[in-house]
Order: structure tokens, then C-alpha cells, then sequence
């Protein structure tokens, strides 16, 4: 007999859970794709999914209910949105709605951070993060001082063209209210759906490295790792001041019952091990230990190479958490930390756009051969953002390889 | 005292590197041989990135170090130097991203190649258009979002059609592998600035 959504929700939940506790699940988990495919599997455009909450919610059914894969980031919308959830840090019913800025959210800021389909970029084309230096070198004294102050005063004065001055500002501050309410519903709807679908609820919390904060919204990736060379102690007081801040909005994630803290780094292949573990490192090492102490696991994409840096997990306690890797050398990085760290990933997008049904059914059986054994693994697309064009037959073969041999 | 700088540079000495090579050319020292070491330590900085010993941040500093000194060196080089090959570099269409395609450029202008830098979000048609205009050895596609990654093929297959033929094709991005090289038609790929510019001697038949 066909199992009952709920029923199907609680087996891919425990199949989640005993991964993250570093268990032998009955079989492998199963991260999907999610990103542009969505919208292009519907034959929508990327601003009508941005845009249109109606269709973006039937586009995510119509995507979730074809490619069962037992969980994803399919009804996530937005981008990275940390520097307003920090700049309302004192204010936690409203940070918690701040972490990701969607489209209508951009409209009404009129910020340079973002580029969204149909107004800055063409309608097809997929929402970018841009950033820039929005904060100036002789300006670090003044973050440190007071981070939450200079931030919400100063900087999103600068990146924010509707927030340059208090009238604006206010009405500014009403409409994203507004938008927030309909943001939330979108959220409550895709849940809803997912829930009938049979896929889990897995409230996921928030968390940041302290020093991206100043690499992806305040100095610019390119300029604070000068920064790091040219002022590094200025750069090390700023990031412990902010500190502080990132925690409590971290810790803003028990107001949704998150377990799970995700959150993605930048700088972290940047930078060689003498820099990582001087200015970021001992940082983001105490957002996660803080929320372990409140009974959250860290769940942390480790963007691009992270090899040079695997020994420093180890420091963290068994059972800290979830490390998603998206280049680091996945079964090296099993090895390393089984029985420590729930490690996942291991999926190249390379391989998903441009390989056969046949070559990713291969490359899944020989790596879960190598990574299943002892539990602890889920397997994930390297980055979950799968181009428009990616064929489906390749996105089923995912599921189908699990299914055999997960 | 080039020796010295060589040293400075590679070991990311920002400040006394721009001054010391400031010093050179102030006693009447010969622009064109600060280049050659300024060149060089590009290229050990390169190595050291590919050996595992040097990181992004390295990259981005040593193209800035080297930006500085050029800045001041450049103008006082008479005459054409001899460059390595012409490569028409851009990010292509649907991708706004400029930071893997300016780390390149640094360390492939200083490895001896001229850039023709045509920006960010390409359309394949510009790509052809600077193709036609500039005749380049080399054609050099960067993305860092796998949206980028269909418009590569796209823009292979606009560059074929127009008869463009006799150019290679590198792409480049921290997304890019063997794979996407094959889907997207390339002749080669590469997922950092150091093995970009080393492929591309090669490309050229020049030690890499």
C-alpha cells in the first residue's frame, strides 16, 4: 500500500535526522536541486517567479511533486538578506523576517546589493548578489564602536536609495511590513503544499561567519581581503565586534523551533589557513558553539574549497552539526570526519547539466560505495542552483540511483 | 635591488614593493626590466596558488601589488612590448559577476597576454562582434553562477556559426569542470586565475 504523506514526511524526516546525528539511516538522504530549473519546468519567467507568488507556488508543487527528492531549498526565495536581520539584531520579531531580501523586498529598498530579474537584469535571468564597498577603509573605528548603530544609521542609508532619508524611510519601512505579511504566506503555502506532498518540515534557522558580514555587505569581498593585510587588527576588533550581534540573531532562530541553524560562508577559500584562522575562524567558531549550547546544530554550506581548513572541524564537538561541502573532496572529507561531523554534498552541477542518466547513475553508485558506510552522509548537489536548462531525464536519474543504491 | 623587489612581491609586501620599485625607476633604473620582474613574480604567485601554498586573498593582492607598480611603470615603456597572444575576455550573458574574470585578467596580462576585456552579462553577439573586430588567439569565457553555464554553450555554438574557428576557447569560473568544458564545447577550462593563465601559454604553445 502507498504510504500517507504523513507518513512519507516522517520516514524522510528520520531519514534526515539519524544523518544528522550521525546514524545509518534506512537509506541515504537525498538533497535536491532547486534554483532556476523551477521557474524554466513551468515555463514561467525567472521575474513571474520572483515577482508572482501565485505561480512561484505553482511552479515549486508542480517541481516537488515530479522530482520527489526528500528535501530541498525548491521554496526558498530571495537572497542573502543578513546585513537588515543584523541592523534589526535588537528587535527579533522583525529580524527574523529580514534574513532574505526577495524581489518586491528589493523594489521597495532600492538597494545596490541585488539585481533582480525584470528590473535590473533581463526577465530569464537568475537573481544575483553583487554587493559592493558600501563602508570606507577609515570607517572601521566606527563599526566597532557600535556595529548595530553604524549599520542601520550609516550603511543602509548608502546601499538602501529609499532609505536615505527618514520620510522615505518611513514609508519604506511600512511597505516592507506589508510585504513581509505576503512573504509569509508564500512560505505558509509552499509548507502547506509540501506538507501534502509528503516532505518534511524542516525549520531551518539562521547563523553567519562574523567576518562575511563585512566581506558581503559593508567592504566587498575583493576589498576586505586587502583589508586583512592592510589593516588587520582594525579588521579583527570589527569582527569581534560583530560578534554579538550575529548571535543574536542566530539565537533568533528558536523563535521559529529551528533545530537547524543553515547558513552559507564566502571568504573561506579565500583565505589560507594562517588568515582563516586569525580573522574568521575563531569568530564563526563561537556563533556555532553558541547555538550548540541552545541545543541547535550549525547546518553550513562551505562554499568552494574548503580542504585547507578541514582540520579546524575537529575542533568543534561530535555531533556539532551539518558541513555541506560543494568542492572540497567529499570522500577525504567523509574519512576525516566520520563519526564527528554529518558531512553532504557531493553531486557536481557540472555533472548534473552536462552528463547522461547513465554517467550519473555510475558516479553515485561508486561514490555512495565509498561514503555510505558508517552513516552520517547526505548526498547533495555540490550547489543546489540548477541552470534552466538542465535536462530532467538527469534529474530523475538522481533519484532513481538513491532509490538503488542509497 | 630587483632581486629584493622579486622577493617583496611574492611575499606580498604591498607597501615596500610600490615604494621600492618606485626607488628603481627614480635612480634611472629600466622600466623595462621591472616589468619583467614584476612579471615573473606574478607567476611565481601563480605556482604557489596552484601548489596549494597561496589563496584567493594572495591572488587578489598580488594582482593589486602588481596594478600598483604598473600604474607608474607602464607609461615609461616606449614602444609596443612583445605580448604573448590576444585574448577577448568576458563574463557571459545572464551573469553579472566580474570578480574570477579580474583575478585572470591581472595574472594574464602579466603573464605577457593582451586583454580585451568586454565585460559583464555578454551577449553571445558581443562575444562574436570582439571575436571579428580584435582576431584573438584566445576566447576567454567567465561565470561564477551555473546560470552562466548554458550561456557558454550558446555562445561556442554563435562563435562556430560565425566561421569563428581559429581562436581557442578557455572557460573559466568556480563552477566550471571537465563537464561543463565538454557540454559547453570549449577547448579548455579551468576553476582558478593560475591554471587559466597556464593553460592558455599552453594554448599559445608557450611553457606553461
Amino acid at each position: 500500500m502507498a504510504k500517507s504523506p504523513k507518513e512519507l514526511a516522517e520516514e524522510r524526516l528520520a531519514r534526515f535526522e539519524a544523518a544528522a546525528n550521525l546514524e545509518e539511516p534506512d537509506r541515504v538522504p537525498l538533497w535536491g536541486v532547486s534554483g532556476d530549473i523551477i521557474p524554466a519546468y513551468s515555463g514561467i519567467t525567472q521575474y513571474e517567479f520572483n515577482y508572482d507568488y501565485e505561480k512561484a507556488i505553482k511552479a515549486i508543487e508542480k517541481f516537488i511533486k515530479d522530482f520527489p527528492f526528500d528535501f530541498s531549498m525548491a521554496g526558498l526565495a530571495g537572497l542573502e538578506g543578513r546585513i537588515f536581520s543584523i541592523a534589526f539584531s535588537e528587535f527579533p520579531d522583525l529580524s527574523v523576517s529580514l534574513g532574505m531580501i526577495t524581489g518586491p523586498m528589493h523594489d521597495i529598498l532600492q538597494d545596490k546589493y541585488y539585481r533582480y530579474p525584470g528590473r535590473e537584469i533581463e526577465e530569464n535571468a537568475s537573481p544575483q548578489f553583487i554587493g559592493g564597498t558600501f563602508m570606507e577603509a577609515d570607517e572601521y573605528d566606527k563599526l566597532i564602536e557600535d556595529p548595530i548603530g553604524f549599520i542601520s544609521d550609516t550603511i543602509l542609508k548608502r546601499v538602501c536609495r529609499n532609505l536615505a532619508t527618514p520620510r522615505q524611510s518611513m514609508a519604506a519601512m511600512v511597505r516592507l511590513g506589508i510585504e513581509i505579511k505576503k512573504g509569509g504566506d508564500f512560505v505558509a503555502e509552499v509548507g502547506r503544499i509540501s506538507a501534502q506532498l509528503g516532505f518534511p518540515a524542516i525549520a531551518l534557522g539562521w547563523g553567519y561567519a562574523p567576518l562575511d558580514i563585512i566581506g558581503d555587505f559593508l567592504r566587498g569581498i575583493e576589498t576586505v581581503v586587502l583589508d586583512l593585510r592592510r589593516y588587520p587588527e582594525k579588521v579583527k576588533k570589527a569582527t569581534e565586534a560583530l560578534v554579538e550581534p550575529v548571535i543574536n540573531y542566530a539565537l533568533t532562530s528558536k523563535m521559529i523551533g529551528a533545530k537547524y541553524a543553515f547558513f552559507p560562508l564566502h571568504l573561506n577559500e579565500y583565505l589560507s589557513p594562517k588568515l582563516y584562522n586569525e580573522f574568521y575562524w575563531p569568530y564563526l567558531k563561537k556563533v556555532i558553539l553558541r547555538l550548540l549550547d541552545e541545543g541547535i546544530k550549525s547546518f553550513i554550506f562551505f562554499e568552494g574549497q574548503h580542504e585547507a581548513h578541514l582540520q579546524t572541524i575537529l575542533e568543534l564537538p561530535r555531533g556539532w552539526g551539518i558541513a555541506y561541502f560543494e568542492k572540497t573532496d567529499i570522500i577525504k572529507a567523509k574519512k576525516l570526519l566520520q563519526g564527528h561531523t554529518c558531512v553532504m554534498g557531493g553531486l557536481p552541477m557540472g555533472l548534473v547539466t552536462g552528463g547522461t542518466p547513465a554517467e550519473i547513475q555510475e558516479y553515485i553508485k561508486k561514490l555512495l560505495d565509498e561514503v555510505k558506510p558508517g552513516g552520517g552522509f547526505i548526498l547533495a548537489p555540490g550547489v543546489s542552483t540548477a541552470p534552466a536548462g538542465t535536462p530532467l531525464e538527469n534529474i530523475s536519474a538522481i533519484i532513481e540511483a538513491v532509490e538503488k543504491y542509497g | 635591488m630587483l632581486d629584493e623587489l622579486f622577493n617583496k612581491i611574492v611575499d606580498m609586501e604591498e607597501e615596500e614593493s610600490i615604494n621600492m620599485a618606485k626607488a628603481y625607476l627614480e635612480n634611472g633604473g629600466d622600466p623595462q626590466k621591472l616589468l619583467e620582474v614584476c612579471r615573473n613574480a606574478m607567476g611565481v604567485i601563480g605556482d604557489k596558488f596552484e601548489k596549494g601554498e597561496y589563496f584567493l586573498s594572495e591572488l587578489i593582492l598580488g594582482g593589486e601589488i602588481f596594478g600598483g607598480i604598473m600604474k607608474f611603470t607602464l607609461p615609461l615603456i616606449k614602444g609596443d612590448t612583445k605580448k604573448l597572444g590576444k585574448i577577448v575576455l568576458g563574463t557571459v550573458k545572464d551573469d553579472i559577476h566580474n570578480i574570477g574574470k579580474d583575478i585572470f585578467k591581472a595574472f594574464v596580462e602579466a603573464a605577457g597576454f593582451e586583454v580585451v576585456d568586454i565585460g559583464v552579462d555578454t551577449p553571445a553577439e558581443k562575444f562574436v562582434e570582439a571575436a571579428k573586430a580584435h582576431n584573438p588567439d584566445i576566447i576567454g569565457m567567465s561565470c561564477l553562477i551555473t546560470a552562466g553555464l548554458s550561456p557558454m554553450k550558446k555562445t561556442v555554438e554563435a562563435l562556430k556559426a560565425a566561421g569563428i574557428t581559429d581562436a581557442k576557447i578557455i572557460i573559466g569560473g568556480g563552477r566550471v569542470d571537465e563537464e561543463v568544458k565538454q557540454f559547453a564545447g570549449a577547448d579548455a577550462w579551468a576553476d582558478d586565475a593560475a591554471k587559466g593563465v597556464r593553460l592558455c601559454k599552453q594554448l599559445m604553445g608557450v611553457e606553461g
